[in-house]
């Protein structure tokens, strides 16, 4: 009796787990719970979470208006006597992380669901035991200065925080009203650019930038890692970042692209085409499966040939049970719903139904064996 | 001790060399030198550091030592010349310039070290350094009588000497804030650091916590820790993104410093082997000497 009471709870407490991590991670399908947490069953109390660098992990990204517009930092406020606390426009900054990353460049902890703070991990007493990470002073300091050492070169105070004793309130509405709207620009994602290169009857290279995002599902610091406001805002450049290398210009595209052997792929003399999945390979893509990831059909990364056009090939076989012909566009009369596929669908990719094995006279898609509906 | 006269100052010094010298074969570790696992270091991180020289103002502000006031740190000429920890400063932060393309520099922390096996604590003739169970390298200035061993043993030419002072001379150098640390506070430099690039720890964690970090950035760091084994482990640990030569560490092996001037002094002093063998020497030379005035007045 005893050890099925146990079970019970057991169950119960299990299914109530379930549900938390619904309610934590409403965005996180088919995630496995082991990609962030490293034991069984994460609690509140104990998260488990793994150390970084989660390079895995799964984040979510917010619009710069769902955060906070203005943060007032004073969980320091006993703890010096020197400097008032900062007033931080937490929306600009948001704005101007567009493309370093968004909110991930500096809440890099930033587990699916909801943006963490950076005191949800970091400990408010520098006196402590764990030293693997710094403690929240630290942490907001070195997320600041990462930027501002490479944009001004200065480390001073007084750049963020006032003298202790200023009155903070006037500062704290002047920096809101101005962050109240929109400063800092948005990130314009260009179509498509054009490169002028050297190179010998290759000189054009046509770049779908707009393609890179949509089709093939980069993000922004795949290949603008490490970008902070300096690499825009820096006019006079040092020669030694202007003058490049043939393999420093060719890294970004090294990382997916053959960039040693087959030079034709990119360069032209000529404007080149997009990626058409149709044209390039001869497998329409655009019917059924143009919303999938190119590694749901092409396992092996990074290698995206031998794949053969049949149906068959992932799907398995079709039968009139396993098949809702509805996702076509077209549900079947009472007359039709319960032939075998191959009575009208001769060729192996299921394209072109004939009607002849049982109507002399008719003919798809002049007649139709049941009713054209919108596409599911 | 304070009040201890001469007299008995000497008395005492003799008796303390006398068993030291006795028992110097065995004694490998320098005196007090008691090597807890849990003693504290500090894991320096100059990937982090941005050279504010805020540590420097709370060193000088926590050992009463003048210092100009704090806006003044911001003046970042000092880098232009390259600084020693001394008596009026004992610790300073240097700069070292990248390469044109990356434009972020350098900025390294000196200070005393606080060696596992202090080479000062075993140069010290009178006992005067002693390394703390918390990990700290202290030095007392009743028992110092100013030979200034200690500056010669030390292999980062740490301890400095008021020369300016003609009375009561101190040797200077970071004493880990033992005061502080004492009452249960942190050192005033790791308190005060805006970015936490120096952390205080348990030594042990501190050494797992840089092993870490090596791993999980490689591109940051390169694969060593200062101070993990160099001249047998120090307290303060440094991790760096570049060869540590190149930020004008001292070249250093693993071996104990201790090993060398211990060797040399436990060798001159082992047994008073040699000042009675000088003694004897010099003896001979009189017996000698006497025998052939003797020889040379009965010929007469």
């Amino acid at each position: 009796m005893r050890s099925k009471i146990i079970l019970i709870v057991l169950i119960s407490s299990l299914a109530i787990f379930a549900q938390n991590k619904k309610e934590a991670h409403p965005n996180l399908n088919g995630i496995s719970c082991k990609t962030c947490h490293s034991c069984d069953i994460p609690t509140k109390e104990n998260p488990c979470i793994k150390p970084c660098p989660r390079d895995k992990m799964v984040s979510i990204n917010q619009s710069p208006e769902e955060g906070p517009n203005v943060l007032v930092i004073d969980k320091f406020k006993s703890q010096s006597n020197i400097y008032a606390p900062v007033v931080f426009s937490h929306r600009l900054h948001a704005e101007m992380s567009g493309m370093a990353g968004g909110c991930k460049m500096c809440h890099h902890y930033n587990p699916p669901g909801q943006v963490i703070g950076c005191s949800d991990c970091h400990e408010l007493m520098r006196k402590r035991t764990d030293v693997s990470k710094p403690d929240l002073k630290g942490a907001y300091h070195r997320q600041c200065m990462q930027c501002h050492r490479s944009w001004s070169g200065k480390v001073d105070c007084v750049s963020c925080h006032e003298p202790n004793g200023t009155n903070q309130k006037n500062k704290e509405q002047a920096i809101t009203e101005k962050s109240s709207k929109r400063i800092h620009p948005q990130v314009i994602t260009p179509t498509v650019l054009k490169f002028d290169t050297p190179k010998a009857g290759g000189k054009i290279v046509t770049f779908y930038h707009s393609q890179h995002i949509d089709l093939f599902g980069l993000e922004c610091q795949s290949c603008h890692s490490n970008e902070s406001c300096a690499k825009c805002h820096i006019k006079e450049k040092p020669a030694s970042l202007k003058a490049k290398t043939a393999d420093q210009k060719h890294a970004v595209c090294s990382n997916c692209h053959d960039t040693k052997s087959n030079c034709n792929m990119c360069h032209s003399s000529t404007t080149k085409e997009g990626f058409n999945h149709k044209s390039r390979t001869g497998f329409d893509n655009s019917k059924f499966h143009a919303s999938l990831s190119c590694s749901r059909c092409h396992l092996e990364k990074t290698k995206f040939t031998g794949l053969k056009g049949d149906c068959i090939n992932c799907h398995g076989k079709w039968t009139q049970e396993n098949f809702d012909h509805k996702k076509t566009g077209l549900a079947f009369d009472e007359n039709h719903s319960g032939i075998e596929c191959a009575e009208c669908h001769q060729e192996k990719n299921y394209s072109n139904p004939v009607c002849k094995n049982c109507h002399e006279d008719k003919s798809y898609p002049k007649n139709v064996p049941g009713k054209l509906i919108k596409k599911k | 001790m304070a009040n201890q006269s001469r007299r008995d100052f000497l008395k005492q010094a003799a008796l303390v060399g006398t068993a030291v010298t006795g028992l110097s074969t065995k004694s490998k570790a320098a005196p007090k030198n008691s090597l807890s696992e849990d003693r504290m270091g500090v894991l320096v991180d100059t990937t982090v550091c941005i050279g504010c020289r805020k540590c420097e103002w709370a060193c000088k502000t926590a050992h009463n030592l003048e210092t100009p006031p704090l806006e003044s740190y911001e003046d970042r000429s000092v880098f232009e010349n390259r600084r020693r920890p001394d008596s009026k400063a004992l610790t300073v932060v240097n700069e070292y310039q990248k390469n044109e393309s990356e434009k972020i520099p350098i900025n390294v922390k000196v200070q005393c070290m606080h060696c596992d096996h202090p080479a000062c604590v075993s140069a010290c003739i009178v006992g005067a350094f002693s390394k703390q169970e918390n990990g700290s390298v202290i030095w007392d200035g009743d028992r110092c009588i100013g030979c200034r061993y200690c500056m010669v043993a030390c292999p980062f030419q740490v301890p400095a000497f008021e020369f300016e002072k003609a009375l009561k001379p101190d040797i200077k150098k970071c004493d880990f804030c033992f005061a502080r640390t004492k009452d249960g506070q942190i050192p005033a430099c790791t308190e005060i650091c805006p970015v936490e690039a120096i952390t205080y720890g348990r030594r042990e964690d501190l050494v797992k916590a840089a092993h870490e970090k090596i791993k999980n950035y490689p591109h940051r760091y390169i694969n060593r820790v200062f101070g993990e084994s160099e001249v047998g482990g120090t307290s303060w640990l440094y991790l760096s993104s570049k060869e540590f030569e190149e930020l004008e560490f001292p070249k250093l092996g693993k071996d104990p410093a201790p090993g060398v001037s211990e060797a040399i002094q436990h060798g001159i002093f082992a047994y008073f082997v040699p000042p009675v063998a000088l003694y004897a020497l010099l003896g001979g030379v009189m017996w000698i000497n006497k025998n052939k005035k003797n020889d040379q007045e009965t010929e007469i």
